[in-house]
């Protein structure tokens, strides 16, 4: 095996015009895979007046209409159990999975093949390798191992790396830790807030976790990973490098990924997606160093093939030589940047919890917070009120906090006021997969939002 | 002189990649009989999965695998 950087060097350092070129063959062949076998997307393609024989440039893509979530859910409500998704008999899949169900909404039923499997692993190994996992690693993943899809796929990553991998499983927190130590592992994979967690709960045991073999925390499942202050929070306390990875149950994988050169963002796969960056209120492509929504057309799940699928996630594309690691595949910078749809308005400011949370972090004595929104008692007036719980030794620091906190958040927000509420220590929910952070308690024709 | 043959974007193959996909092909071709006994028939699949995942990442094929239940 030649010693690499890079997963795939051929592609992944491949000229933009020859990966373009690579894009357009696969886009061509997934498109006519769906109208050949997939009612749903010959449905659409049909509406809009689109044949596969007319996609001659990557531009062309963009006379597909776009899919959403609902579009799959809807699918599978009217057609239980797959809808008019898939594109084999489900006898030909070896594994369902789900969506997490986080936000309370129906969740998403997915079903994959062997081969999908090795693509599904295929994407994280770019992951792993690109962040320095190797043979000889020692892996542990911090994850409950349920039918939501989150880690399962760098699990077989890492068996294919050929690393020594430790599936975390049911187990309490402090036994992880404990397992962590004792078998000398190097790698660690988890949700950034659950990483926190770790270490939080290892300093109560008296370990210090920057002193253990762990040489990297490679995070996922929240768009934390990302923001600096928690970055450095994460290597601060493991005394290790924490990279950043963001995928999504509708393709099985990630997509993106923090190399070792960590250039503060993530690289998109482009040899395995088609992303665009959009205008969610106009649809144009939105330009580098604009914000957008995430479009995806995945080529690897061929069993629910997804065509230019609105993710809702907020991205700002930047070029591949924004890093200097050598990969010519284009940068999301800073990640990703949370959800159109997680956005709040309160008396007329956008207040976005990724934006909070970045904040937040800043401050090293707050252990857990909670975004709380909320209105008065006449129905009139919305509030919001960041509710936060310090660590036990820093309770002393709750005057300092309230006041430079209120003040950031404030500055940060058009000058929205902030209320600031002092939580007891434990009172606040810790999460293990995606943390939920926002609870929306304004009155609402279906009840609580968030 | 025989043509050589060339990736999905038309570049001539190594020999290296010659022999990747000749692997891939055979098993494709074993993984379409049904004369093989259960643990040759599931591990000629498994083996093809992943030798699928090759090709495709060093863009020597792209194509679906399902009808031959893969």
């Amino acid at each position: 095996m030649i010693d690499s950087p890079y997963w795939n060097p051929k592609n992944e350092t491949m000229p933009r015009e020859e990966l373009k070129r690579l894009q357009l063959f696969k886009l061509k062949r997934l498109i006519e895979w769906a109208y050949e076998r997939v009612p749903f997307h010959r449905r659409r393609f049909d509406a809009a007046g689109f044949q596969p024989d007319q996609l001659k440039s990557l531009d062309d893509l963009r006379r597909i209409p776009t899919m959403t979530r609902d579009d799959w859910v809807t699918a599978q409500t009217e057609k239980p159990l797959w809808g008019d998704l898939i594109a084999t008999e489900p006898r030909n899949a070896i594994r369902y999975h789900l969506t997490s169900g986080s936000t309370g909404r129906q969740p998403l039923r997915a079903l994959d093949s062997t081969k999908d499997w090795e693509w599904i692993s295929e994407m994280w190994s770019y992951g792993s390798w690109g962040f320095g996992v190797r043979p000889d690693d020692v892996v542990y993943f911090a994850f409950g191992y349920g039918s939501f899809i989150g880690f399962w796929g760098a699990h077989y990553a890492c068996e294919k790396i050929g690393a020594l991998v430790v599936p975390g499983g049911a187990q309490t927190t402090e036994r992880r830790i404990e397992q962590i130590l004792e078998l000398g592992v190097t790698t660690v994979y988890s949700t950034p807030t659950y990483a926190l967690r770790l270490w939080q709960e290892a300093v109560e045991m008296g370990i210090d976790l920057a002193k253990s073999k762990v040489e990297r925390v490679i995070v996922s499942g929240e768009p934390a990973g990302s923001i600096p202050a928690m970055k450095r929070q994460l290597e601060h306390g493991w005394g290790a490098k924490c990279g950043d990875t963001a995928g999504m149950t509708e393709i099985g994988t990630i997509f993106t990924f923090e190399c070792s050169e960590q250039p503060g963002g993530t690289h998109i796969i482009e040899d395995h997606m088609y992303e665009e960056v959009m205008n969610p209120a106009s649809g144009e492509p939105a330009p580098y160093g604009e914000l957008g929504e995430r479009v995806v057309t995945s080529f690897g799940r061929g069993f629910i093939p997804l065509i230019r699928y609105r993710s809702g996630d907020i991205v700002m594309r930047v070029p591949h030589n924004t890093c200097k690691c050598g990969r010519t595949s284009d940068i999301y910078d800073g990640g990703i940047r949370g959800r159109w749809d997680d956005m709040k308005l309160i008396r007329g400011t956008n207040v976005y919890p990724r934006a909070v949370e970045s904040i937040i972090r800043e401050y090293d004595s707050i252990d857990e917070f909670q975004i709380y929104v909320w209105r008065d008692e006449n129905n009139i007036r919305d509030e919001i009120t960041v509710r936060i719980e310090l660590k036990p030794d820093q309770q002393a620091e709750w005057e300092e906090v309230r006041e430079r906190l209120g003040k950031d958040l404030a500055a940060a927000h058009e000058g929205l006021r902030f209320n600031l509420e002092l939580m007891p220590q434990g009172s606040l929910p810790r999460y293990e997969l995606k943390a939920k952070r926002l609870v929306d308690a304004r009155p609402q024709a279906g009840g609580l939002q968030g | 002189m025989p043509r050589k043959e060339t990736d999905l974007l038309g570049h001539d193959l190594s020999d290296n990649e010659e022999q990747l996909r000749a692997v891939y092909r055979e098993l494709k071709q074993l993984a379409q009989r049904s004369d093989l006994p259960p643990c040759a028939a599931r591990g000629v699949r498994k083996a093809l999965a992943c030798m699928w995942q090759v090709v495709n990442d060093l863009d020597l094929e792209f194509e679906q695998l399902y009808d031959v239940g893969v």
